[in-house]
């Protein structure tokens, strides 16, 4: 299945250099051989590393000749980021397994590129469609045409608004508002009452997970510990290193010591406010500080004891139930919508060595 | 051969231009100009901070406004040498310094320190001469040329390491790199100012930076001089390369960590800097000092900014009326005195 | 005569004896749109063997080329003068948020596209009155609406206040064309007799090919700048407008990647970056070629990093086959073997327009005809 689409891509090219050379009385050089021969030699790589894919199960009466459903899932990331990339595999070993053919695409969290694929997907007829909003509230008219063509769809990653969850035949993830809220009750708990200064360091500006979790936190704060206060945010835009300049500026506007606490929306994050402490000397120990993942990079500050506390967030977890909720819409044709959250874990120094919380990405 | 070249003056300037460069203002004095524009902003911006925003001039605050700026400023430096080249911009630095970060960490975990900087270096050598030669030998638009490497750079380092994050050994020399300060300077920002003199030098220097200007100034009198234009275009890519690659060592030393999407955004940061350093996008003007300048002008904006408080949103639209507002000043000015 | 060749008048000596396939070979080699067919067709043949969806379902198909293809028409007009629009994107963005702010659907396009305008002039005014690069004011535009867009929807999506009506925009009207294809036809068809059969569009080539030599022949220059930024700025906020009312929200992060492929289009299509040359139909052609690829690689299921590379090695060849291309490549390669002292002797002015007797005998414009080699 896919060698064949791979064969077409190697034909593309062949085909792209012979026109394209027959167009002016060409002779070779270095820079025309080096693009061609990369993008070759990458086409053909993949090739071989396609092909065990043509020994996946194969059955009759399939939409494909070795797969019972052909699957679209609509993602907005991928290889461009840590989560998408360990969020794949399992995906992508969960379909092969269950006969799904996927055909994945990557809006990088542009709504309206995502919208045309959505397009195409339906245009494309498959068996079901898997979508990871890149912005919520643009989803509704993808969700209506496919509705129309009559092409399930499920959520996975971060749901749908309410209004359109009746478009959709189920859910599949984290709760990523509920990831800002138990990141806040971690807080709430090691604050213990006291009055708290905290800096706040949120995701790519605009971003939904990163608005979700923000919301999360914040209203869980105002509602539960009012002895917390935020006393200045900045995004740090998913990256170690913006979010430790910004960490950095942020304690000399509001001034070292009235800073009792950070809460970062993720562990890259969090990873370079810490490294910011340190830096001017200040004692992360010392502070409370909790954050959103559990991955490689902030499991080992929790066992240290400079991570307070973060909330596990699975990839494999997610990237597998996307594809396993899907079939079971195909196959069993469920009347009620699914939801299938993924539990919220709150990691502490007192479970993190613990098998089920071991970090993923 | 080069005391032939012609003077980086324009003899026909390009009509499109006629406005911004009036032929009555000899080149030097309008150079000095501009230098003297950014100049006299960054040091009212840095006064105006001094005075009026708390925490501004701490030791701790000026290493953050340093470490903002020595990756993009690296990296812009580079770029500097295409811009002036006369050919608008290299957007491939987005692909470049994602690849050297990357290669930097995973190869020094996986081999060790010196075959990463090697295979960096190699890498960002084939860059310098893939879109050098595109340009340079096939007259390619350099912005087409690079928007094309840049997907094929980030496609292929995507998907030859499965698009992983990658962490450095916490007692590791890149993690040393990263935290070691040369009395209380941090060493990146040590480099960042060794890098643009180094820079700067090659620029005003030699045979080579010579050329790049006079090559921007006017391709087709420096092609007749004699000089082998080929050779000047890929030595300016090579040269956006190169900074591109050590921008990507000293990101990724920074955080200790490396990730395909850590540099998204450089390609037009950088420029920004270029331009508000006073470097005319259509070549032949400009220098490595002056995007010195403009690095360290937005930094100050930007610290000044998350110091006070001020959102994202607000951020942007402060750097964007800046911008225009520095280089309006330089324009009026200029306007004012060749009329 | 065709409008992408205001600025070539050397053209008209073609010779009436000339055989009609000779005059007809000079046409063509005259036309600037030969890399963006070439490409066009590459993707056809690629398409009708291995992706024949991509043609049963047109109506996808042309709804991807209008979204890329639409802003990239009004950069046309800009980039014909010389100038540059960078801004275009974050154009898009905040009028889709100033748009789903209003409670009203109509008073917010209206204000969504008066925005447009405003944003063109105001660009116009930085380049024309007080002198500054288009490069450098629309760069500061890019941060400064950006920037402006997340200040406005609270930097956050903002959904528009009458979804259905959303929802219905995305329909098809008249047989599969949805109103976005109609809008991008009409924008197409608008801009194409402006620019080729109406003497202030067609001046938009003599404004961008030599300003002074314009300005010169009395044609009002600074008018011909503002009218070519409002114009871009007008279909920028059209498409903000368009994806808004598709998408039933606004998104002050929309448009990341619509910059570098408009950009793409229309420098695939033939248009000079710096001002002259080109033409719509050029720029049509070359969003064609990509919106259809994308399309087309969509469906192929590749892994998307490896469509990236392909997509661009693709834009790579596309540029370096280009006639004039080789061209370079050839005398760069013939003058290595020869030595430097040939060259030397011919006197580079008299073997440029030796070489290129269509650019004609203006010896003042060799400096443009260099670039004119660079950036095809």
């Amino acid at each position: 299945m896919r060698k064949r689409h791979l064969t077409r891509v190697v034909g593309l090219f062949a085909a792209g250099a012979l026109l394209l050379a027959a167009c002016g009385d060409a002779d070779d050089n270095g820079a025309d051989d080096e693009s061609v021969d990369a993008g070759e030699e990458t086409v053909e790589d993949e090739a071989e590393e396609a092909d065990p894919d043509d020994d996946g199960s194969g059955e009759a009466g399939a939409a494909v000749e070795d797969a019972d459903f052909e699957v679209y899932a609509l993602l907005p990331q991928g290889n461009d980021q840590p989560y998408g990339t360990t969020y794949l595999p399992p995906m992508e070993a969960a379909a092969e397994e269950l006969g799904i053919a996927l055909t994945i695409t990557n809006s990088q969290y542009d709504a309206d590129t995502q919208a045309s694929d959505c397009e195409v997907a339906v245009a494309a007829q498959p068996d079901g469609i898997i979508l990871w909003p890149a912005v919520g509230d643009t989803v509704r008219p993808c969700l209506q045409a496919a509705n129309d063509a009559g092409i399930p769809v499920t959520i996975t990653n971060s749901d749908v608004n309410e209004e359109d969850r009746d478009l959709t035949r189920g859910y599949s993830g984290p709760d990523t508002y509920g990831q800002g809220v138990a990141s806040a009750e971690l807080m709430c708990e090691f604050a213990d009452g006291q009055d708290l200064g905290i800096i706040m360091i949120n995701g790519l500006t605009g971003n939904s997970t990163a608005i979700d979790r923000e919301n999360g936190f914040e209203d869980t704060i105002n509602e539960q510990c009012s002895n917390v206060e935020i006393l200045a945010r900045q995004p740090g835009n998913w990256n170690a290193d913006e979010s430790q300049i910004a960490a950095s500026e942020m304690i000399t506007a509001v001034g070292a010591p009235n800073i009792q606490g950070v809460y970062a929306a993720d562990d890259t994050m969090v990873a370079g406010a810490i490294d910011a402490l340190r830096s001017r000397d200040i004692d992360p120990t010392e502070l409370i500080i909790t954050s959103i993942g559990n991955t490689f990079l902030g499991n080992p500050l929790v066992i240290d004891g400079e991570l307070d506390g973060t909330v596990f967030q699975s990839s494999s977890w997610d990237g597998e139930n996307a594809v396993t909720l899907m079939h079971e819409v195909l196959t069993e044709d469920p009347q009620d919508r699914l939801v299938r959250f993924m539990p919220d874990v709150k990691v502490t120094v007192d479970n993190a060595e613990d098998e089920d919380v071991a970090p993923e990405w | 051969m080069s005391s032939q070249a012609p003077a980086p003056t324009t003899p026909h300037p390009s009509p499109a231009r006629a406005e911004d460069e009036p032929e009555a203002t000899p080149f030097k004095l309008s150079a000095w100009l501009s230098t003297q524009g950014i100049v006299i902003f960054t040091i009212a911006l840095v006064l105006f901070a001094v005075v009026f925003v708390d925490g501004f001039a701490s030791l701790p605050n000026l290493t953050d406004v340093f470490n903002r700026a020595a990756p993009i400023g690296i990296v812009a430096a580079g770029m500097t040498f295409v811009v002036i080249s006369g050919n608008y911009l290299d957007l491939s630095v987005v692909a470049q310094v994602a690849t050297a970060a990357v290669v930097l960490i995973a190869v020094t975990n996986a081999v060790g320190l010196l075959p990463a900087i090697l295979l960096a270096i190699a890498i960002a050598l084939v860059y310098g001469l893939v879109n050098g030669v595109a340009v340079g030998v096939f007259k390619a638009n350099a912005v087409i040329v690079t928007l094309s490497t840049t997907f094929i750079g980030l496609g292929l380092l995507r998907w030859l390491t499965g698009g992983s994050i990658y962490f450095g050994d916490s007692d590791g020399p890149i993690r040393t790199f990263g935290t070691t300060r040369i009395g209380p300077l941090p060493l990146s920002m040590v480099l960042f100012v060794v890098v643009t003199i180094l820079l700067s030098l090659v620029f005003t220097r030699t045979n080579f930076g010579f050329m790049v200007r006079a090559y921007g100034s006017n391709r087709e009198a420096t092609r007749l001089a004699g000089v082998n234009t080929p050779a000047v275009v890929i030595g300016a890519f090579t040269m956006s390369a190169l900074g591109a690659m050590l921008g990507g060592f000293v990101l990724a030393a920074f955080s200790n960590t490396a990730v395909s999407s850590m540099s998204d955004g450089y390609d037009f940061r950088a420029l920004a800097a270029i331009i508000v350093g006073g470097t005319s996008v259509f070549g032949g003007r400009g220098s490595v000092m002056r995007t010195l300048l403009g690095v360290v002008f937005v930094s100050v904006l930007t610290n000044i900014m998350v110091l006070t408080g001020l959102g994202f949103g607000f951020q942007q639209m402060a750097i964007g009326l800046l911008i225009v507002l520095a280089v309006s000043v330089d324009a009026l000015a200029r306007k004012t005195r060749s009329s | 005569m065709s409008a992408t060749e205001s600025t070539s008048p050397a053209g008209e000596q073609t010779p009436a004896s000339d055989g009609l396939i000779e005059r007809g070979r000079r046409i063509l080699s005259r036309r600037t749109e030969g890399r963006a067919v070439g490409l066009l067709m590459v993707v056809w043949v690629f398409t009708l063997l291995f992706e024949p969806l991509v043609w049963t379902s047109y109506e996808v198909t042309l709804g991807r080329i209008a979204l890329v293809g639409l802003v990239a028409l009004g950069l046309t007009a800009v980039i014909l003068m010389g100038e540059l629009d960078l801004a275009v994107a974050s154009t898009l963005a905040v009028a889709g948020v100033i748009m789903a702010s209003f409670d009203n659907l109509l008073l917010g396009v209206i204000a969504a596209l008066a925005t447009g305008l405003l944003v063109g002039a105001v660009n116009a005014f930085f380049v024309v009155i007080v002198g500054i690069n288009s490069f450098i004011a629309t760069l500061g535009m890019l941060f400064f609406l950006r920037g402006a867009a997340f200040v406005i929807s609270g930097e956050q999506p903002v959904r528009i206040a009458d979804v259905d009506a959303g929802i219905a925009f995305g329909q098809p009207v008249i047989g599969p064309l949805t109103p976005r294809m109609l809008i991008f036809i009409v924008a197409f068809v608008a801009l194409y007799i402006f620019l080729s059969h109406i003497r202030v569009g067609r001046e938009f080539y003599a404004v961008g090919g030599n300003r002074q030599a314009a300005r010169d022949a009395g044609i009002p220059v600074t008018r011909r700048v503002f009218t070519g930024f409002m114009i871009s700025g007008f279909i920028s906020a059209l498409a903000g407008v368009v994806n808004t009312l598709e998408r039933t929200a606004a998104d002050p992060t929309a448009g990341s990647t619509v910059l570098l492929a408009s950009f793409a289009a229309a420098i695939i299509g033939g248009v000079l970056l710096n001002g002259g040359r080109g033409s719509v139909f050029g720029t049509l052609i070359g969003a064609s070629a990509l919106g259809m690829l994308q399309v087309a690689l969509t469906l192929s299921g590749v892994q998307v990093d490896v469509q990236n590379i392909v997509i661009g090695g693709v834009l790579l060849l596309a540029v370096i086959t280009d006639p004039a291309s080789l061209r370079a490549a050839t005398v760069t390669a013939r003058s290595l073997m020869q030595g430097r002292a040939a060259q030397q002797d011919t006197g580079g002015v008299r073997l440029f327009a030796h070489r290129h007797p269509r650019w004609g005998p203006h010896v003042h414009r060799t400096r443009e005809m260099t670039r004119c080699a660079s950036d095809t």
